[in-house]
């Protein structure tokens, strides 16, 4: 009897346990998707819906059928979209009234031609609806209308430019930690100079001590001294370095337990250290060469201090830096600057959901034997 | 180890090289040169003109209040840190250990996921939420019925370091659940069994046999947090509007890069900005030599 009830006890209590489990996970996991999803949907909000209800999915710029537009003329600040010289047929420029009126932001440029001939008559200043222009007019109307956050971002940000320029550094600088950090990785693991070895080893865990940030204010006069602040050059060259005893010491780790006879026997077909290093040590080592890659290209990716110091002008901004001054210019248009939250945490993302199981084994191993 | 053919100084130096090179340039040099730096009243605005001036920078540092004002909110930092990430990234782990709960890596990876998303892109999320009428404040006036109940945490001083903690926790935990989990599944599961056959009730298990045998992990953990806080910048930066708001949410990266690169007026922001710069290092260091200490000491009277 009382063993019964003792068992009945236990059950209860690891229901309980169980219980609390799920609600600690469950509220965790709604902590983390909630804000993404609603940064997701609101931003295919227009500015006005999403000061008006902040929780409500988009409509207005999916509802598009029944906006109006004016035909304006075509003025300086109205940017073409096709080439005047090479496209000579004549169009009708209407600019909506509903999304960021005036701003020539939301310009389309109409075949006359494709028009019927009431449209195509219209003087600037006179207004028509979406759903009067033909079938393939609409379709193209109305994508541009769901997408415009993101092609006012991308535009009036520069956020292409900035992306460009952050997948150039996190490709470069990784290609560069990679193979630097095998060679020396290599150097220190299997050739014969042990007591070099070591303090080259040494030195470089020292790094492990530094970061950016501790040491941004001499890298900022180091770089002006050689003319490298506001380069491309310049930002790679840092990360590559603090990128290093990383991935020094992940691949010096993994070559270690590497059998000698491999090498010996590349040595007997007469190989130099170059050629067997090509040859064997790279291929050998994918798992850490993939392991250190996904690390440093979501760190770079996501790196904001160094780039926010060095660039000073667009040509060298990294999509963070990029993000964060066009969020504070732009606060009062909110949809834009959501999306281009959208834009910089994307691809970390997927990149996340491909890799984690790596990412994981990755942090555990870079952070534990450190 | 024996030399091969073909094995020299040349060919390991062509080996070494360039990365050491790069990283001698670009790590080690500047850390002598911020040394130096902060021994002088080095004056950018007349072209680097240099004088030394021993301890001068940081006899200003310590009486400036914002240096103290920018610490303890440090110390607020670095003690979510290790009071709040590390505890309750352990217990996450152990559940997930014990397979307490179904569909473990979509768990595990939800709750990683926020550590690789750019840190300015969630800072500007969560301040966005954090707006005095943004969504949370909508969230607590649906869920109170009080139409113009407002968030305020981010706008007073006294508060805005709640918020900032809560960032941090949902941020960073991950990174240690991780951690801790993947040294769990190191144990060995018969010395569990071993226990439970025993009568071992799961408390005793967890504060006699797994505690001890994760405390290295644990003192591991607390240092990386420790260096980790200490040198966080961007979080709180992108979290907060320039001005009284960063001001009073204020850390010493913050103070560092507010100094060197946004106060021009002051002729020595270099060197008093590299002062401060290690000031940072030589805090982590002492608070990890503290807590290295702490972990010996409570290791001392372990059994085993």
């Amino acid at each position: 009897m009382a063993a019964k009830l003792e068992a009945r006890r236990t059950a209860l209590k690891t229901l309980f346990g169980k219980i609390v489990s799920y609600f600690v996970f469950a509220t965790w996991t709604a902590i983390t998707v909630i804000p993404l999803f609603w940064m997701g949907y609101s931003s295919f909000k227009s500015n006005e819906e999403l000061v008006k209800d902040i929780y409500a999915f988009p409509r207005a710029l999916f509802d598009n059928m029944d906006d109006e537009y004016v035909v304006i003329t075509k003025s300086l600040n109205v940017i073409l979209n096709y080439d005047p010289v090479a496209d000579p047929r004549e169009r009708l420029i209407i600019e909506s009234t509903t999304i960021a009126p005036t701003r020539r932001l939301m310009v389309h440029f109409l075949v006359k031609d494709e028009l019927p001939p009431e449209i195509a008559r219209l003087k600037p200043g006179e207004r028509l609806k979406v759903s009067q222009l033909p079938a393939s007019m609409r379709r193209k109307i109305s994508w541009a209308t769901i997408w415009f956050n993101y092609t006012a971002s991308f535009t009036r940000g520069g956020l292409a430019k900035k992306f460009v320029n952050s997948v150039l550094y996190a490709s470069v600088a990784t290609f560069f930690i990679v193979l630097f950090g095998l060679m020396i990785g290599f150097a220190i693991s299997k050739m014969a100079f042990p007591k070099l070895s070591a303090i080259i080893s040494g030195l470089i865990g020292l790094g492990y001590l530094i970061s950016i940030n501790s040491v941004i204010i001499p890298l900022f006069l180091l770089l002006t001294s050689i003319k490298l602040t506001d380069t491309h050059l310049g930002v790679i060259l840092v990360y590559t370095a603090f990128g290093l005893p990383m991935s020094v010491m992940l691949s010096s780790q993994f070559i270690r337990g590497l059998p000698d006879s491999l090498i010996e026997s590349a040595y007997m077909d007469g190989a130099t250290i170059f050629r067997m290093f090509v040859s064997i040590i790279v291929p050998m080592t994918t798992p850490v060469i993939v392991t250190v890659s996904i690390m440093n290209i979501l760190g770079i990716w996501n790196e904001f201090l160094l780039v926010l110091v060095i660039a000073s002008s667009e040509f060298t901004k990294s999509l963070p830096v990029g993000v964060f001054s066009f969020s504070s210019l732009q606060s009062t248009q909110l949809g834009w600057q959501l999306a281009a939250l959208v834009i910089a945490v994307l691809p970390a993302m997927l990149v996340y959901f491909m890799f984690s199981r790596r990412l994981m084994t990755g942090v555990v191993g870079g952070a534990i034997k450190g | 180890m024996r030399r091969r053919k073909g094995e020299n100084l040349l060919t390991y130096f062509g080996m070494v090289g360039p990365g050491l090179s790069v990283f001698l340039f670009i790590v080690a040099y500047p850390i002598v040169y911020s040394v130096w730096l902060s021994f002088t009243d080095f004056n950018p605005n007349r072209g680097g003109a240099w004088n030394l001036v021993g301890l001068l920078q940081y006899k200003t540092m310590v009486i400036d209040p914002n240096f103290w004002h920018s610490l303890s909110n440090n110390m607020i930092v670095v003690a979510v840190s290790v009071f709040g990430q590390i505890p309750i990234g352990f217990v996450l782990a152990y559940i997930l250990y014990r397979k307490m709960v179904k569909a473990q890596f979509f768990f595990q990876s939800m709750v990683f996921l926020p550590q690789f998303l750019s840190t300015i892109v969630i800072g500007i999320l969560w301040k966005r939420l954090f707006q005095a009428d943004g969504p949370i404040a909508r969230l607590i006036q649906i869920v109170s019925g009080d139409p113009g109940a407002q968030f305020d945490l981010m706008l007073k001083a006294d508060t805005v370091m709640y918020p900032i903690g809560f960032a941090l926790i949902w941020m960073y935990t991950g990174f240690y659940m991780v951690i801790f989990l993947a040294n769990l599944q190191k144990i060995d599961t018969e010395m569990l069994e071993a226990a439970q056959i025993d009568g071992a009730t799961e408390p005793q298990i967890f504060v006699r046999l797994i505690l001890p045998l994760l405390s290295g992990t644990v003192l591991v953990s607390t240092i990386l947090a420790i260096a980790g806080s200490l040198r966080g910048f961007d979080l709180i930066f992108a979290l907060t509007t320039q001005g009284l708001q960063r001001n009073n949410a204020m850390v010493l990266s913050i103070f560092m890069y507010q100094t060197a690169f946004q106060d021009f007026n002051n002729p020595s922001r270099f060197a008093y900005g590299s002062a401060i710069s290690n000031a940072i290092v030589v805090i982590s260091v002492g608070l990890i030599m503290m807590s290295n200490r702490i972990g010996k000491l409570l290791n001392a009277d372990e059994e085993y």
